[in-house]
């Protein structure tokens, strides 16, 4: 399923306040199970939230017009939401004083080395998934690679 | 003057006039990667503080506390739906999710693992200290999750917190250069997995302006990486001695 098909097909979207009710009620029932997870093992709200929500809509309980304006909302400002976490650094003027300049530094080269492993981690395996399954259906195709369903990450993109 | 400043009104007024001049600067500066509205506005928010705790001859960590945080914890609470809202771009590509779970989830864990040892060695080879760098391996999950298991394997929370809130700052602002420079964008799940690891929701956010895969893959990522941060990093910290 395609975007562009869920939206060619998509029903007008419910109210807003019913969206940000919606919203309201998957967050109050994560806040309830959060604290069920041992300390050892923290789960927070927005996490159980985000998959209970994810669960919500894969099972067709709740659809996807009835939260989808209100979400994409919430989305397209997240870089603002995000402003007081930046500034609370603030805080932090202290250690990033003390603990000099290197800190700072491996904080950068983390968050690179994060990114560009686990990409290219999941591009080769996906590299070979597509391998044994194009070596799989050889027999069958020899023009797989454009009609092979597990080509269709590439085309995929808008 | 100090009971107008300990409204919650002037903190999320300041958020959104530091994010807003941000804005500006970056459609005036043509998009200027230092000139991202969140860099921007947390640098000009910072700036104010340490200001207003001038004129006011106090610390600038009480004008946080006093004036800034009342409204800041207000728009920061936004967060949280906005958090869930990522389940509407992963279950769009739920079509991806369905065919590459196996690889999705297996690239998760066994990235994680190798950039555990990697940031480890990095930290140590910069000659940070035992709780700096215990501090540093759970940065790749979010701020609720880092901060107890920081704690747990004896880090120093604080630091993991700026680090967890710097990842999504440096993703927000060198996302696109780090795609192109890297080439991630050859594989669009690779892009969103590693965009949603290192940058969380920011680069979840970011992943989406790529594409609706790299968005659904960024959202399952900030999900998973989350477990297996809770999971993998006490045993890799016990591995490597910490």
């Amino acid at each position: 399923m395609t975007q562009k098909q869920t939206d060619s097909r998509q029903p007008k979207s419910a109210p807003i306040l019913v969206q940000m009710g919606i919203f309201a009620a998957v967050l109050f029932v994560s806040s309830l199970i959060s604290p069920l997870f041992p300390a050892s093992f923290p789960v927070p709200t927005p996490v159980i939230g985000l998959i209970l929500l994810y669960l919500l809509l894969t099972c067709h309980i709740v659809k996807l017009e009835w939260v989808d304006n209100f979400g994409s909302f919430l989305i397209s400002m997240i870089g603002f939401l995000f402003v007081p976490s930046g500034i609370s650094l603030a805080t932090s003027l202290d250690t990033m004083a003390k603990s000099g300049i290197q800190i700072i530094i491996v904080i950068i080269i983390s968050t690179v080395l994060m990114l560009v492993i686990t990409a290219y981690t999941a591009r080769f395996l996906i590299l070979l998934h597509n391998k044994l399954q194009s070596s799989r259906s050889a027999h069958q195709s020899t023009t797989f690679k454009h009609h092979s369903p597990f080509k269709k990450e590439v085309s995929n993109n808008d | 003057m100090t009971e107008a400043l300990s409204q919650p009104l002037f903190g999320i007024f300041l958020s959104l006039a530091v994010f807003l001049i941000g804005q500006w600067l970056f459609k005036v500066g043509k998009g200027f990667f230092l000139f991202q509205p969140l860099f921007v506005g947390m640098v000009l928010g910072i700036i104010m503080l340490v200001i207003i705790g001038h004129l006011l001859h106090t610390s600038t960590i009480e004008v946080y506390t006093k004036y800034y945080k009342p409204g800041g914890d207000i728009v920061f609470w936004f967060l949280t739906p906005a958090t869930i809202a990522f389940a509407i771009p992963l279950y769009k590509r739920n079509d991806i999710v369905k065919k590459y779970w196996f690889e999705i989830l297996l690239s998760l864990i066994i990235g994680s693992i190798i950039s555990l040892f990697l940031i480890y060695y990095v930290a140590k080879g910069l000659g940070l200290d035992r709780t700096s760098i215990a501090a540093m391996l759970p940065q790749a999950a979010t701020t609720a999750i880092a901060l107890p298991i920081s704690t747990a394997i004896g880090g120093n929370a604080s630091i993991t917190a700026m680090a967890v809130i710097l990842n999504a700052v440096i993703i927000y602002a060198l996302g696109d250069w780090l795609i192109k420079i890297f080439h991630l964008n050859q594989s669009e799940i690779g892009a969103g997995l590693g965009l949603g690891t290192a940058g969380h929701t920011i680069g979840s956010a970011k992943a989406l302006e790529l594409g609706s895969v790299q968005g659904s893959m960024a959202s399952i990522a900030v999900v998973i990486i989350g477990v297996v941060v809770d999971l993998v990093v006490p045993s890799v910290a016990r591995i490597l001695g910490l």
